[in-house]
């Protein structure tokens, strides 16, 4: 029996329309008509101003949304190829509309954002998210030209933050996937990165598409995917993001994205194993400084729930770290907050061992990557207190030290990965 | 006398373009004219064109190419005699080909004997028939036409010890129409041509008869005026001639030139020609339909003339500039190619010698609204030498066989107005008239089929237009409309076989009839209309109710 496509005919029909294409815009929606007027008048000025010449498609891939965000994508391309300067394109640029479910997925929006660029042989693409209320047309710019002008096949964002701002990727994501894969990009969890037609296929070849860990996030397995497959990577600055609170809980984010990367750990360990030391990549992009001044968020309540964590998640804790970790880790638990440091080689050791038992499989995987979310609250708790009164430059100099630290401790994370269990 | 709907002759004719001087020596002087040009009708009859379009062959020093003329009624001693043109005329008549020639009126030589006579003193009568000043700032901020070789629309008269205006190169005064005997002058011109039993005038750079202050200088109401009056005076004395107006402006400005049915009866569509090559090698219908959509209706009794290519350059006026640069990019890379805001070449090498894209091409010219125009040569798929300087490139000898100069003339090679096209692609031994003329799938059997085809159907020249507009932009369709009469026709303009669903809706239960091969296609039902082209491909259809 033939094997089921997942492609909808009339998403098919739609693409043979289309053609051939040199850039593909993959904008997946769910409930987004509030902005996606914004993000498309982004795109259109970016194609109108940037790549008068190369044959674009803007594709919206959507999740069953009931605010008519389909509606919205398909009208507003109407009458709309000249501007308001009078500055037309000199091409059609095709606007489909798919709708891959009736729930949204990152897995199945990017799933259809790449098969499309496999069928539309586009050599370079960008997704972008609608809910970022401050796309301009420079963002699009900065992460489609590197793929398209200088053959690179993955471009992640960089956000100017401030201080306390995404924490999680600077205190675990970033490091830990330098340390790792050897590539020096601040973020491959995002919401807006450009890549190539080359990687999209590669991409779609995968029989992973499936797996919780790419559907979660399916933009850094991309990112690693192309790391391992030594394909060329970049990033290019976009400036401060704005988004809406997600709603998403910390809990969630951490199976989510640490989730991920572990699995993502799993299955390219052949790639990252013998691999020592980072290299920096290609940025792209104006001069920026990516720590801005913030104010810290209150450290108490994240405080009583790491020592909360560590007491109730003992025994987890204790299948999953080594004897000495573990015992580091409850000793300060037990200290005053004022007094609190969860210092940075023990944090790298926590989260190497950790990576190494998910790899073990040293109980339910998913159930391992929560046990890391208390652990996580110490870590985040530590900072806020050392750096409440840190310049951005002296967290920037921080983050550095600890990715370095990272690096240095990584031969004990291979150490650990390989013994038998 | 003719019936109202033989007036319209102009709606169902296929012009064929040319040069006498570059069509048939019959003299072995080196030069085209006309006793060559009459022993060549047959060929042109056969072809399935049923008029000519002559370019000017009046006494001029040829400065521009016979625009620069220096006595309207007569001819170029080097085409033959004014009797010489009659028996043209007749011969062509007698094959039912009409005749158009070319109505110089803004301007004149500086060797016509008007402007002689007008530059000779300022109390000369004639001195008011050209438009002359004290300073050069008159005007100012008028367009330059010919940017690369003109920096101002004045030039000093040293005899005079003024400045006189010309829209064109500074050795074509412009005639002054404020002045009534100029027009009168002109009259009396049209009036000899159309005695003799021309059929219809190109009226050359129409927008420029009238000058005034704070304004461009072009399209003014004063120049309606003088055109509503010759045309006027043809209606009453000349019924079924024609008048068509060489306007390179954008469409909605050349609307006013068809006024109410009461100025030019057509008009060059100069905005779709580079459009279609835009969209060719764009694989993409959008600038031709963006044209076609900005195109205004005009009265029942006029027409848009439509074309490829033509003596000039490949005009890039009425585009956009990036379009300008994408087109400079594409099809005129070689500096050289280029000239003034537009390509010196013709279409076949310009299409790259792709049979397939000369074929579309064609194809959309002769389905599209519209009286087409067929520039000599681009039957055969003639070549160009952009090297000749000015636009004489695309003004080469007519190549009719393989033989000594090309079968255009007896002198010796050197004595020729103009070198041959020689290189081993497009030079005469490869591309000529006779070799095509055995091959039942030669370029020129092509072009004679579709064109035959084209003339069977009054829908072509007649008809209205519904575009289709498939979700597949590579794919241009449209549907003439003309009572019961319709024909479908769907162009692949990409270089890849495409597929397309065409909403044929309005035309359930019709058959569509393939009307070159004449075969049957599956009639259409309820559901879009699937069609597969391959590249450059196209189709026309009849649609037909049976």
């Amino acid at each position: 029996m033939a094997e089921e496509s997942f492609l909808a005919d009339d998403f098919l029909r739609q693409l043979m329309s289309v053609g051939e294409v040199d850039l593909l815009v993959g904008v997946p929606t769910y409930n987004n008509a509030s902005t996606l007027g914004q993000t498309l008048y982004s795109v259109e000025e970016t194609l109108r101003h940037n790549f008068v010449r190369q044959r674009a498609v803007i594709l919206n891939v959507d999740g069953g949304s009931a605010d008519e965000t389909r509606q919205l994508f398909v009208q507003s391309g109407e009458g709309r190829d000249a501007n308001h300067k009078g500055l037309t394109s000199l091409r059609t640029t095709h606007r489909i509309s798919c709708e891959y479910g009736m729930a949204p997925s990152h897995g199945l929006a990017l799933h259809h954002i790449v098969a499309a660029a496999d069928l539309l042989r586009a050599k370079a693409c960008v997704v972008i998210s609608p809910t970022t209320t401050n796309l301009t047309p420079s963002w699009v710019v900065n992460l489609l030209r590197p793929v398209y002008s200088e053959s690179l096949d993955f471009v992640a964002p960089l956000y100017a933050r401030t201080r306390f701002q995404g924490l999680l990727a600077r205190d675990l994501l970033y490091p830990m996937s330098r340390a790792i894969f050897g590539q020096r990009i601040r973020e491959i969890y995002c919401e807006e990165w450009g890549f190539s037609g080359r990687l999209a296929s590669q991409c779609l070849e995968k029989d992973v598409w499936r797996e919780e860990a790419v559907r979660a996030r399916p933009e850094a397995w991309m990112a690693i995917t192309a790391i391992g497959g030594g394909l060329k990577c970049g990033q290019a600055f976009l400036g401060p993001k704005i988004a809406p609170p997600t709603g998403t809980d910390i809990v969630e984010i951490i199976r989510q994205t640490v989730g991920n990367f572990f699995w993502c750990m799993e299955t390219n360990q052949a790639q990252w194993l013998g691999r020592s030391n980072s290299q920096p990549v290609p940025t792209f992009g104006p001069d920026h400084e990516l720590s801005l001044d913030g104010i810290p968020p209150s450290q108490e309540k994240i405080f009583e729930l790491f020592r909360s964590g560590v007491s109730e998640l003992e025994p987890i804790l204790a299948l999953i770290l080594s004897q000495d970790t573990h015992a580091h880790i409850k000793a300060i638990a037990l200290s005053d907050r004022s007094e609190f440091h969860f210092l940075t080689d023990l944090w790298v050791k926590t989260l190497y061992e950790f990576s190494a038992s998910y790899h073990h499989a040293v109980l339910n995987r998913d159930h391992l990557v929560q046990a890391l979310v208390p652990l996580y609250r110490g870590r985040l708790c530590s900072l806020l207190l050392e750096h409440a009164d840190s310049s951005a430059e002296a967290m920037e100099t921080q983050s550095e030290e600890l990715c370095k630290e990272f690096e240095r401790q990584k031969p004990y994370l291979v150490e650990r990965w390989t013994v038998n269990r | 006398m003719l019936s109202q709907d033989e007036n319209l002759w102009y709606k169902d004719a296929v012009i064929y373009q040319l040069h006498v001087r570059t069509f048939c020596d019959s003299n072995g002087d080196g030069v085209g004219d006309f006793r060559g040009l009459t022993s060549k009708l047959d060929y042109l009859q056969e072809l399935g064109i049923n008029a000519i379009w002559l370019l000017p062959f009046f006494p001029s020093p040829l400065r521009d190419d016979g625009y620069d003329i220096a006595d309207y009624t007569s001819v170029h001693p080097a085409y033959g005699s004014l009797q010489d043109f009659k028996d043209f005329l007749a011969a062509a008549h007698s094959r039912r080909l009409r005749v158009i020639t070319e109505m110089v009126v803004n301007h004149t030589s500086d060797q016509h004997p008007w402007f002689q006579e007008a530059r000779s003193s300022r109390e000369n009568p004639k001195r008011d028939w050209y438009v002359w000043s004290d300073t050069d700032s008159r005007y100012q901020g008028v367009r330059i036409i010919f940017i690369d070789t003109e920096m101002s629309n004045w030039a000093w008269d040293p005899v005079s010890k003024s400045y006189y205006w010309h829209r064109f190169f500074s050795h074509q005064p412009d005639l002054n129409y404020d002045n009534p005997a100029v027009r009168e002058a002109i009259w009396e011109v049209m009036k000899f041509w159309l005695d003799i039993g021309v059929d219809g005038f190109r009226l050359d750079a129409v927008p420029y008869l009238i000058e005034r202050d704070g304004t461009s200088c072009e399209n003014l109401p004063e120049t309606h005026e003088v055109i509503r009056d010759f045309r006027k005076r043809i209606d009453l004395a000349y019924a079924g001639k024609m008048l068509l107006a060489e306007a390179n402006q954008r469409p909605a400005d050349v609307r006013s030139y068809f006024g109410n049915g009461d100025e030019f009866h057509m008009a060059f569509h100069f905005p779709l020609m580079p459009r279609m090559f835009l969209a060719v090698k764009l694989e993409d219908r959008k600038p031709i339909i963006e044209i076609l959509e900005q195109t205004p209706q005009i009265p029942d009794t006029c027409q848009w003339c439509i074309f490829l290519r033509n003596h000039d350059e490949l005009t890039l006026e009425t585009v956009t500039d990036i379009e300008r640069d994408y087109m400079y990019d594409e099809y005129a890379v070689d500096k050289a190619m280029r000239i003034n805001l537009g390509i010196r070449r013709r279409l076949a090498p310009m299409m790259e010698n792709d049979r397939r894209r000369v074929e579309l091409l064609t194809g959309l010219l002769l389905s599209m609204p519209g009286t087409p125009i067929i520039y000599y040569g681009d039957e055969i798929g003639m070549g160009d030498n952009v090297y000749l300087g000015d636009r004489n490139g695309v003004r080469t000898p007519m190549q009719w066989n393989g033989g000594w100069n090309a079968g255009f003339s007896s002198a010796d090679p050197e004595r020729l107005y103009s070198p041959l096209i020689s290189n081993p692609v497009y030079g005469y031994q490869a591309i000529n008239v006779d070799s095509q003329t055995r091959s039942a799938h030669s370029l020129l059997s092509w072009t004679k089929s579709v064109i035959q085809t084209r003339n069977a159907f009054r829908v072509f020249s007649r008809g209205s237009i519904e575009f289709l507009n498939p979700s597949n932009h590579r794919v241009l369709a449209y549907v003439r409309c003309l009572g019961e009469e319709k024909v479908l026709v769907v162009n692949n303009l990409s270089s890849s076989a495409q597929a397309v669903e065409l909403n044929l809706q309005s035309y359930k239960k019709h058959i569509p009839i393939e009307m070159f091969g004449r075969n049957l296609f599956p009639r259409v039902g309820d559901l879009p209309y699937l069609l597969t082209l391959g590249p450059y491909q196209f189709y026309w259809f009849r649609l037909r109710r049976i």
